[in-house]
């Protein structure tokens, strides 16, 4: 699944760390999330969705 | 990964992963010597023999409970993988030396060996995993 976590992330200026922070999980999450290597399940992807105050099909697409 | 990126899960898992395996080494030595030197029988001698085991028991459900208290899915889900890879590493040398021992009068191993060769296989598969997630 594609997601355009790095570039939000990228315009708000956060680390990965800082990223991580935010949504209570490791750095590794976070990485593993933003190169497609893992999916995150639903309750992350909404918590994600809701810290960057976006639909969760704007950040996450299973189409690329 | 470092101490200071350890979860607080795995803080708790660690607190008491090595505090039971200093009572197992102590518990086996224990049973050792007495059943060396007290020749106990029965019932006595049964519950020397299975003494050691307990704390073994006690780390599985340290580790199970680990994979409950861990609130990190990733981090989760990289346990279950390990456990996984364990799980087969510990089904192949079992069936293959089952089968030596049977057929081929390979020597027998005990079956305490089992979950730490189980153990080794977890931590066989960690730099897999870590290259592999990287």
């Amino acid at each position: 699944m594609n997601n355009r976590l790095k570039v939000l992330r990228a315009e708000r200026s956060w680390s990965q760390a800082d990223l991580a922070q935010r949504l209570d999980v490791s750095r590794q999450s976070v990485n593993a999330i933003e190169t497609g290597k893992y999916d995150p399940s639903l309750p992350l992807a909404f918590r994600i969705a809701r810290l960057f105050e976006m639909p969760i099909e704007a950040i996450f697409q299973d189409e690329p | 990964m470092t101490k200071a990126q350890w979860s607080p899960a795995l803080k708790r898992y660690q607190a008491r992963f090595w505090p039971t395996m200093i009572v197992y080494a102590l518990v086996l030595w224990g049973a050792i010597h007495l059943l060396q030197t007290g020749h106990p029988a029965g019932l006595t001698k049964y519950a020397l023999a299975v003494a050691p085991a307990v704390p073994t028991l006690a780390v599985i459900a340290i580790l199970g409970r680990y994979l409950v208290e861990e609130t990190d899915e990733f981090r989760r889900m990289l346990t279950v993988q390990s456990m996984l890879w364990g799980l087969a590493f510990i089904l192949a040398v079992t069936t293959v030396w089952g089968f030596l021992e049977g057929m081929a009068d390979a020597p027998h191993i005990p079956m305490f060996y089992v979950f730490p060769a189980f153990c080794a296989g977890m931590g066989l598969s960690q730099p897999f995993l870590a290259w592999r997630y990287r």
